[in-house]
C-alpha cells in the first residue's frame, strides 16, 4: 500500500507544511518517493515546545507536575508513578521488551520514551491518546498500567497539604482536581527536551558536528536507505501509522502473564469475538479505526534520544540498533525469516536495502547523532499525607 | 459445641401475631427462629470457594475475598476497622458473611439490594476494597487449568465474569450457620432468661427479628464515630473516594460516617448515621461490633443499649435506657452467645490447597484459539 492518506489527518498535513516552511530555507528537501511531487520535510533541529493555550508552563506547575510524576499515590495501589514505568535511568522508558506494567500484570507494548514526548500530536503507539494531559490520565488507570481511579487519586492529593496548597497556587483549585494533575505532569513532560544532539549541532551549521561516517550514513538515511520517508522533521518521524512488517512478540509463546494481557488488551481496545479467539498479534492502529487494512500498524517513532531507550520497536522487539538496521535491510524481516502477522498491510515503502557492511555501520553512526546527553533530574522529595482535622476538631462536630 | 447434624430446632418464638416476613416493615416484628440451609450446587460452590481464597481476584494480586473475610473469624475481620486493598485501608468493619446469603440488602449502609451477584461484582472492582478490572480477571482465569476444568464441570463453560459472579454466591450460600445451641435447644438457664429478655424488656427483637436476627433496616443507634477514619489518612481516603463517588454533599467537611444517608440523601441530612441492622449469629466469631468496630465484647455491646445507644440528634426514638440489672444484661449476653453455633473453618469452608505461583504460558499459543 502507498504512503496512507487514510491515515494522515488535517492537523498532520498542517504539521508537516509548518516543519517544511520553517526549515527548507536552510535545508535540502527530499523528494519522497512513494507519491507525485510529495516533498518529505527535511530533518531539521528542534523547535520550541508547543504548549497547548489552556496549559500553559509556569515554573510552579512544572515543579508541581514533577513531584505528581514520582508520586506512586497517582496509581492504584499507590505502588507505582509514572516514573516507574518511564524510568531516567531507561532512557524515561523501561528497557524490557514490554513495560514492566502494574503490579500482579505485564504490559504489552513497549515503554515510550518521555523526552521530547510532548512534540507529538497524538500519544501512544496507536496514537490513542490526543495530547499529552490525556495520555497521562490514560497511563495512570489503565488496568496494566496505573490501575489507579480517578476519585481516590482525587482524594489522595487533597490528604496531602503541600499539595493542595501548590494545586491552589497554580490552578486555583480549592481542592485538587484530579485533571489538574494530569496538566501539571504534561507540563512538567514539555521541559524534558533533548536538542543538544550532534544532529542538532550540524542542523545549526556545525559542520563538525557529524563525524565523515555520520555524514555518509545522514546521506544513506535520507537517500538509499529512505528512512526519511517516514522518519522527517524536526522529531524524525510523520507521526503517520505503518505496518513494517515487525513479528509479533516472542514473549508471547512463553508467558503465561504476557498471554492475560493479550487476551485483555483485545477486550479493552475492542475487537470482534472471533478476531479475539484467532488473533496472535497487537493490532495497533486498528482498535481505533476499526478497518481491517490498519491491523499491525504503528505510529513512526521519533529517532531523538534513542540511544537510551532501547529496546526497539512497539513490542520491543530488538534490543540493538544494528538488529534494527538489519531488519529494515531485509525489508522488514527479522533474523529468522519472521515479519509481520498481517503481512496483506506491510507498506510497500519497506523494501530490501542492500546496504553494505559499510554502509550499515554509517547508518548506525548516524542514528547515534540523534541523541546528546542523558538527561537526569534529581527526583523530587514527596510531600506526606496528613488528617484534615484535629482530633478536637472531630470532638467539637455536632451530631 | 453439640455433636453435628443435630435435626433443626424447632423453637419458633412468636414475637409478634402479625409478623411472618423476614424482612417486615418496622414495627412488625418476624419470628425468631431457625434458619433453613439453602440448597447448593456442590461443584458450583466448590469453585466460589477456590476463588473466593485466590488473591489473583484484586487488581494487584496481593488480596483475596479470605483477607478481610477470614474463617477462622466468622468470615470477617478481628479489626475494628478492615483492611481494604493496599494503597488504602478500609473505613467500616468487616461484616461476617455467614448468613449473607439470606440477606436482601448489603452493606452497612445498605447501598446494594439486589442480589449476591451483583454484590461479588461491586467488591471485586471497588477501588479501595479489591480493585480488580474484571477483564483482566477473566482471563487471569483463563490462563489457570484448575479454573478451566472447574468452571466446566460447573457448566459455565469457560473462565468468565459472569461465572466468577454466581460461583461465589453458590459458595457464599453455604456460609449457613449451624449448631448453634439456640438452634438445637440447648440453651443454658441463663440463655432461656436472656431471651425473654431480648423479646421483651430490652426489646431487642424490635429491629434483630427474623430467622437471621435482622429488620433488614437501616436505624440510627448513635453508635461513637470511629475517628481513626478520619485522622488516618489511608482510611479517610477511601472514606472520601466513597462519599465522592455517592454523591455526599461537602466530603471535605464531613466529620461522620453518613451511612445510609447514601441510599435516601434526605436534604436535612436526618438519615444521617443510620446503619443497617445486622444479624446475630456468629458473634462469638466476629467481634468487633458495629459498624465501625467501636465496641470490642458483647457485654459492653449490651451496656451500650441499655443506656440506651449513644448521642445522636437523629437516634432512633426506639434507642431508650433498658434499666436492665446486671444479671439480666449477664443473661442477655448468655442468649447472644448461644446464637453462634459451629465454626466453619474447616475443610468444607476453605479452600486449603496451595495456588500457582506464577500462570503456566498455553502450550503452542499460536495455534490454539484464544
Amino acid at each position: 500500500m502507498n504512503k496512507s492518506i487514510r491515515n494522515s489527518t488535517a492537523a498532520g498535513i498542517a504539521l508537516a507544511i509548518t516543519m517544511v516552511c520553517a526549515s527548507a530555507s536552510e535545508n535540502m528537501t527530499v523528494v519522497s518517493q512513494s507519491g507525485e511531487g510529495v516533498v518529505n520535510p527535511p530533518l531539521a533541529p528542534l523547535p520550541q515546545m508547543p504548549v497547548p493555550p489552556d496549559n500553559k508552563t509556569t515554573p510552579e506547575k512544572v515543579e508541581l507536575g514533577k513531584m505528581l510524576f514520582f508520586d506512586p499515590r497517582l496509581g492504584g495501589d499507590a505502588s507505582i508513578s509514572c516514573a516507574s514505568c518511564h524510568d531516567q535511568a531507561q532512557g524515561w522508558a523501561w528497557s524490557e521488551d514490554f513495560s514492566r506494567g502494574y503490579p500482579g500484570t505485564v504490559h504489552w507494548r513497549n515503554s515510550q520514551t518521555i523526552v521530547n514526548s510532548q512534540y507529538l500530536q497524538k500519544q501512544f503507539w496507536a496514537g490513542s491518546a490526543s495530547s499529552g494531559e490525556s495520555q497521562a490520565r490514560s497511563a495512570a488507570r489503565g488496568g496494566v498500567a496505573g490501575n489507579g481511579e480517578s476519585d481516590l487519586m482525587e482524594v489522595r492529593m487533597a490528604l496531602i497539604p503541600e499539595y493542595k496548597k501548590r494545586f491552589n497556587e497554580v490552578f486555583g483549585d480549592e481542592w485538587p482536581l484530579i485533571k489538574n494533575a494530569w496538566r501539571a505532569i504534561s507540563a512538567f513532560e514539555r521541559t524534558l527536551i533533548a536538542d543538544n544532539t550532534p544532529l542538532d549541532a550540524f542542523l545549526r551549521g556545525d559542520n563538525s558536528a557529524l563525524s565523515p561516517e555520520q555524514k555518509r550514513g545522514k546521506k544513506l538515511f535520507e537517500g538509499k536507505a529512505n528512512c526519511i520517508e517516514c522518519h522527517n522533521g524536526p522529531l524524525a518521524t510523520d507521526e503517520r501509522y505503518y505496518n513494517i512488517g515487525v513479528p509479533t512478540a516472542a514473549r508471547w509463546d512463553e508467558d503465561g502473564l504476557a498471554q492475560i494481557t493479550f487476551r485483555f488488551e483485545q477486550y479493552a481496545k475492542g475487537s470482534t469475538e472471533e478476531m479475539y479467539r484467532s488473533i496472535k498479534d497487537d493490532a495497533g492502529f486498528y482498535y481505533r479505526s476499526k478497518n481491517k487494512w490498519d491491523k499491525g500498524k504503528f505510529r513512526t517513532p521519533p529517532l531523538r534520544y534513542i540511544a537510551y531507550t532501547a529496546p526497539y520497536m512497539h513490542n520491543g522487539a530488538f534490543y540493538t540498533l544494528e538488529e534494527v538496521i538489519d531488519f529494515y535491510d531485509r525489508g522488514g524481516i527479522d533474523e529468522e525469516g519472521n515479519t509481520t502477522s498481517f503481512p496483506k498491510n506491510k507498506t510497500d515503502l519497506i523494501k530490501p536495502l542492500k546496504l553494505s557492511d559499510q554502509e550499515k555501520e554509517d547508518l548506525l553512526a548516524f542514528l547515534e547523532a540523534f541523541s546528546g546527553d542523558e538527561i537526569e533530574i534529581e527526583k523530587p522529595e514527596l510531600p506526606d499525607y496528613a488528617p484534615l482535622f484535629t482530633k478536637a476538631e472531630l470532638l467539637e462536630a455536632e451530631k | 459445641m453439640g455433636p453435628k447434624l443435630i435435626k433443626r430446632g424447632r423453637l419458633m418464638i412468636a414475637v409478634s401475631g402479625l409478623g411472618l416476613a423476614i424482612f417486615a416493615a418496622p414495627g412488625l416484628a418476624a419470628e425468631i427462629g431457625p434458619l433453613p440451609q439453602l440448597k447448593t450446587d456442590p461443584i458450583k460452590a466448590e469453585l466460589g470457594k477456590r476463588l473466593f481464597f485466590d488473591k489473583r481476584l484484586s487488581g494487584d494480586a496481593a488480596i483475596a475475598c479470605a483477607s478481610c473475610h477470614m474463617p477462622e473469624h466468622g468470615f470477617s475481620h478481628p479489626d475494628a476497622l478492615a483492611p481494604g486493598y493496599p494503597g488504602n485501608k478500609h473505613f467500616r468493619n468487616s461484616p461476617s458473611l455467614i448468613n449473607t446469603a439470606h440477606k436482601a440488602i448489603w452493606n452497612h449502609d445498605g447501598r446494594i439490594g439486589t442480589n449476591l451477584n451483583d454484590v461479588t461484582r461491586g467488591m471485586l472492582t471497588e477501588t479501595y476494597l479489591m480493585n480488580m478490572d474484571m477483564r483482566i480477571m477473566q482471563e487471569r482465569a483463563k490462563q489457570d487449568p484448575v479454573y478451566v476444568r472447574m468452571f466446566k464441570e460447573a457448566g459455565y463453560g469457560e473462565p468468565s465474569n459472569g461465572g466468577v459472579r454466581k460461583a461465589i454466591p453458590e459458595y457464599l450460600k453455604t456460609l449457613t450457620s449451624r449448631g448453634a445451641p439456640f438452634d438445637d435447644d440447648k440453651m443454658s438457664h441463663a440463655a432461656k432468661r436472656g431471651m425473654k429478655l431480648f423479646t421483651g424488656k430490652a426489646g431487642c427483637v424490635s429491629c434483630h427479628n427474623g430467622p437471621n436476627f435482622t429488620d433488614g433496616q437501616a436505624h440510627n443507634t448513635g453508635v461513637p464515630e470511629n475517628w481513626e477514619v478520619f485522622l488516618d489518612p489511608m482510611r479517610h481516603q477511601a472514606f472520601l473516594s466513597y462519599a465522592l463517588f455517592m454523591g455526599v454533599e461537602n466530603i471535605y467537611n464531613l466529620k461522620r460516617d453518613p451511612g445510609a444517608h447514601v441510599q435516601t440523601h434526605k436534604a436535612d441530612g436526618s438519615d444521617m448515621g443510620k446503619f443497617m441492622t445486622p444479624g446475630l449469629r456468629e458473634l462469638t466469631y466476629t467481634a468487633p461490633y458495629m459498624h465501625n468496630g467501636m465496641i470490642n465484647t458483647l457485654a459492653e455491646v449490651v451496656e451500650f443499649y441499655n443506656q440506651g445507644g449513644g448521642q445522636d440528634s437523629h437516634k432512633s426514638e426506639l434507642m431508650k435506657p433498658l434499666k436492665l440489672t446486671e444479671s439480666e444484661q449477664s443473661d442477655l449476653v448468655e442468649f447472644l452467645q448461644a446464637l453462634s453455633g459451629e465454626p466453619l473453618s474447616g475443610k468444607e469452608f476453605v479452600w486449603d490447597q496451595p495456588f500457582p505461583a506464577e500462570y503456566e504460558a498455553i502450550a503452542n499459543w499460536r495455534k490454539v484459539r484464544n
